[in-house]
């Protein structure tokens, strides 16, 4: 492969694929180059929500809302099915304390449009009758959706080849060359696979990103933090929407590098649940510890006693691409002419997925940019948490 | 926090012998196993009462040590599974899931001898109800006392289709014949690893005898390529088969049979080694992946012992004497075996080891299926029965660009299910090298996670060290 591209995307995960398809989508010629093969990192190892409960009122909220609408056009617009289900998730408060925080913020979220619907324990109950019985409450929020991460990859990635996209896997970037020495416009990418000549790269390795961004003399302030899933055996009804602990936001809010558990337990259109979730800040090791495996377990058993009986068949861990203000660097990165960032996401990727490519192609091709774009530029300062 | 000297992991004969050679040392041993009752796949049933006399002197050394395991000071976990291992800096230690619910083990040693499991070459039809391995008729059978069907087919390759075909016909099920799917021919020129090895010949050739009296036919360069039947097997279709294994056109016959019993061989089971982050290599002459180790058995690991199948597919008789050498390593890591005495006992056994593995490696080259056997898995052939995943599909994601087992995995679900790719990972990896034309090697292994069996919810919360 010696060949020439308006747009290089190196990273082939659920972020790199949405940027290839709305290139794509936008006329662009594009190469997508990826270290191993597409979802190979943090795409198949995490869970598949859509929310919007979790962002906060502001800029966060209206990139999730953006996207979320995104998604329902994808659900459309894609060949590949990708399990796409639009059947809202619950937020779970264990005590009354977080029952007041519960409506507190349903009510922030409909005062910007998020519908949510408070519900008393039996309320919730009768939505999931397998819930311990002394669990206060729950708010339900039917916009919230979800997806399989790792066929909505794929789906993006080949309707992108329809229209263009050249991917290439096995094929990792170790080399971004410049003009005037290195400090000048790109020139072209470098992979172990060949080299593509073009002006445009856009930086989509998730955790990873900081190692691409070094290629041409960057750092990127991302850190991974791992996440462990458990796979149950198929239990259909046993669940029926995703069910969130309330802590589950400040687990990933927190910036302590401690184990933090919060329940997470998603139906899956197969009939397993996937069951969450960890926050340790531990390197790249994506390896699975036993202790955590406990603490999810515990966890859920806590909110689902039924589920002490059922098999786990699975377990799995990884790496979610942690920044210091809990937003995603999405744009142009100033210090480097046609360098774009689009990673960050932790734990809100596959989320946050179809704004990001939509962004990314918006900074590209010179259009108009929503209000929301300055706010994740990677370039802008960091405060402190 | 349970704690022990040392943890045996399985008690087919080589956990058995490395148990017991340990105990006589003095260590105190903790014996897991996932089965009701110790004797691992070779032994099953030897204490049923209508079990046969052992006919020959593998079986009778295999059935002294149960004895001996009964008389001795062992701590024996039946219905146990190992389904973690962690690696710290100051030891090891295993999650286990018995009856009495979960817990840490803590030893300081410990012996993987988790045998191997088999290998079936896929066709339409080989998922019906009534086609089994050979190695379920013989659970049904010896364990049970249960017939699998009335009338029997069994194809395949390799020594195993022998002692199954006479169990069963010993049991008064109706064996149409063992089909064998090499040709006699092709044996000939591994003659020489034959000489010395009268023992296991000897066991060969008395499973044929009790096969010719039962008038079974064995019939070779033949296997089945199609099960027949709506809910349940009715008819199976055979074929000869090449030199290379490729089934003749034409050559198709439909068989009447309500029991299909199938085994192309064995994988040794490296899942918990895999698990432990021990290296490996792939060796076809071994069996496929197996753990590197040193003359004394230990792992790259550092008191992590592996003995029998796991190391290599070699037979009861070398996993007996494995087993014990490896006991007494993992007695000599814990100073109850000096280091003289490690020395002369493995030297006193090189020669048979080498003599063993000889005739194991020739069993596994020989039997091993021939390439052109793949066709027999054609495209609507099921190949990852939890997930529901075809061969056409996988062989799509191949021609895709999945040319890895956790491609294939990611893209096809395929290994997902409950099973977590331990039947279809090696049917995975030869679709893999068939359609990129790569040795079976390069489509690497599954990551490994706990828990390596399911386990309840409930039980994976472990209690904590104090």
């Amino acid at each position: 492969m010696n060949t020439q591209a308006d747009v290089v995307v190196i990273g082939g995960g659920i972020v790199g694929a949405a940027c290839a398809y709305h290139l794509c989508e936008a006329g662009l010629k594009v190469h997508l180059v990826e270290r191993r093969f597409p979802a190979s990192g943090t795409s198949r190892a995490c869970d598949g929500l859509i929310l919007l409960w979790d962002k906060m009122p502001g800029a966060e909220l209206a990139l999730g809302q953006a996207s979320s609408a995104l998604w329902v056009e994808l659900a459309g617009a894609l060949e590949l099915d990708f399990e796409y289900a639009r059947q809202g998730t619950i937020f779970l408060a264990e005590g009354e304390g977080g029952m007041d925080a519960g409506r507190a913020k349903a009510e922030a979220l409909s005062a910007v449009g998020v519908r949510a619907q408070v519900l008393d324990g039996p309320g919730l109950r009768s939505l999931e009758p397998n819930l311990a019985p002394d669990i206060a409450g729950g708010i339900f929020f039917p916009d919230d959706a979800q997806v399989d991460a790792r066929r909505a990859t794929l789906a993006m990635l080949s309707a992108a080849q329809r229209r263009g996209l050249t991917l290439h896997t096995n094929a990792e970037a170790v080399a971004i060359q410049r003009a005037a020495g290195g400090a000048g416009r790109i020139e072209k990418v470098i992979t172990r696979d060949g080299e593509i000549g073009t002006e445009t790269v856009v930086c989509a390795a998730g955790v990873w990103s900081n190692a691409v961004a070094q290629l041409v003399g960057g750092e990127l302030p991302l850190r991974p933090r791992k996440g462990h899933i458990l796979v149950t055996a198929k239990v259909p009804g046993m669940v029926h929407h995703p069910l969130l602990e309330g802590g589950y936001v400040s687990t990933v809010q927190s910036a302590t590098e401690d184990l933090q558990v919060a329940l997470v337990a998603e139906p899956t259109a197969s009939g397993t649940l996937l069951l969450g979730s960890s926050r340790q800040s531990v390197g790249f090791d994506r390896s699975v510890s036993m202790t955590v495996v406990g603490a999810i377990a515990a966890r859920a058993v806590r909110f689902l006693p039924a589920l002490a009986q059922v098999p786990v068949i699975r377990s799995y861990a990884g790496l979610r691409p942690w920044s210091p203000d809990h937003l995603p660097l999405i744009g142009p990165w100033a210090q480097v002419p046609g360098f774009y960032v689009a990673a960050g996401h932790e734990g809100a990727g596959i989320g946050l997925a179809p704004v990001t490519g939509r962004l990314i192609t918006d900074w590209i091709t010179g259009a108009k940019l929503p209000p929301f774009a300055a706010v994740v530029r990677p370039d802008r300062v960091f405060g402190q948490d | 926090m349970a704690k022990t000297e040392l943890a045996v992991v399985g008690a087919g004969p080589a956990g058995l012998a490395a148990a017991l050679a340990a105990a006589r040392a003095g260590v105190h041993v903790t014996l897991v196993d996932e089965y009701p009752t110790p004797g691992g796949q070779y032994l099953k049933g030897a204490s049923h009462p209508d079990a046969a006399p052992p006919v020959f002197a593998t079986e009778r050394r295999g059935r002294a040590l149960l004895r001996e395991l009964a008389a001795m000071d062992v701590d024996l976990r039946s219905e146990t599974l190992v389904w973690g291992i962690e690696i710290e800096i100051e030891g090891l230690r295993l999650a286990l899931h018995g009856p009495d619910g979960s817990g840490w083990l803590e030893p300081q040693a410990v012996v993987v001898a988790t045998g191997a499991r088999e290998l079936v070459i896929p066709f339409p039809g080989w998922t019906l109800p009534g086609v089994m391995t050979l190695g379920a008729a013989q659970i049904l059978t010896k364990e049970y006392g249960v017939l699998p069907g009335q009338r029997v087919l069994l194809a395949g390759s390799g020594p195993l289709l022998l002692p199954t075909a006479k169990e069963l016909a010993r049991r008064g099920a109706e064996v149409v014949a063992a089909l064998e799917a090499t040709h006699l021919s092709q044996w000939s020129r591994h003659a020489p690893a034959v000489w010395g090895n009268w023992e296991r010949l000897r066991e060969g050739w008395g499973y044929l005898r009790a096969m010719q009296r039962a008038r079974v036919p064995y019939r070779f360069g033949r296997t089945v390529v199609r099960a027949l039947g709506g809910e349940q097997l009715e008819a199976a279709v055979v074929a000869r088969l090449d030199r290379q294994g490729r089934p003749i056109p034409g050559s198709e016959d439909t068989v009447a049979v309500d029991t299909l019993c199938l085994g192309f061989g064995l994988l040794p089971n490296v899942e918990l080694t895999q698990l432990a982050g021990c290296a490996h290599r792939f060796d076809p002459t071994r069996g496929g992946w197996v753990p590197t180790l040193d003359e004394r058995l230990e792992t790259s690991i550092a008191g992590l012992f592996v003995a029998g199948e796991t190391t290599g597919v070699d037979g009861a008789g070398a996993a007996m004497l494995e087993g014990r050498l490896a006991g007494l390593a993992a007695a000599h890591k814990l100073g109850r075996v000096s280091e003289g005495e490690l020395t002369r006992q493995l030297a006193g056994a090189t020669n048979t080891r080498r003599r063993l593995r000889r005739f194991g490696t020739l069993l596994n080259c020989l039997f091993a299926p021939r390439p052109g056997l793949d066709a027999i898995t054609t495209d609507d052939t099921l190949i990852c029965r939890c997930e529901e995943v075809t061969a056409g599909q996988i062989r799509a994601a191949v021609r895709q660009g999945a040319r890895e087992l956790d491609a294939v995995k990611t893209w096809t679900r395929a290994g997902q299910g409950p099973c977590q790719g331990r039947t279809c990972s090696p049917l995975l990896a030869r679709l893999i090298a068939r359609e990129t034309g790569r040795p079976v090697a390069d489509a690497g292994t599954l990551h490994v996670r706990p828990p390596l069996k399911p386990v309840p919810l409930g039980a994976l919360t472990l209690e904590e060290q104090p």
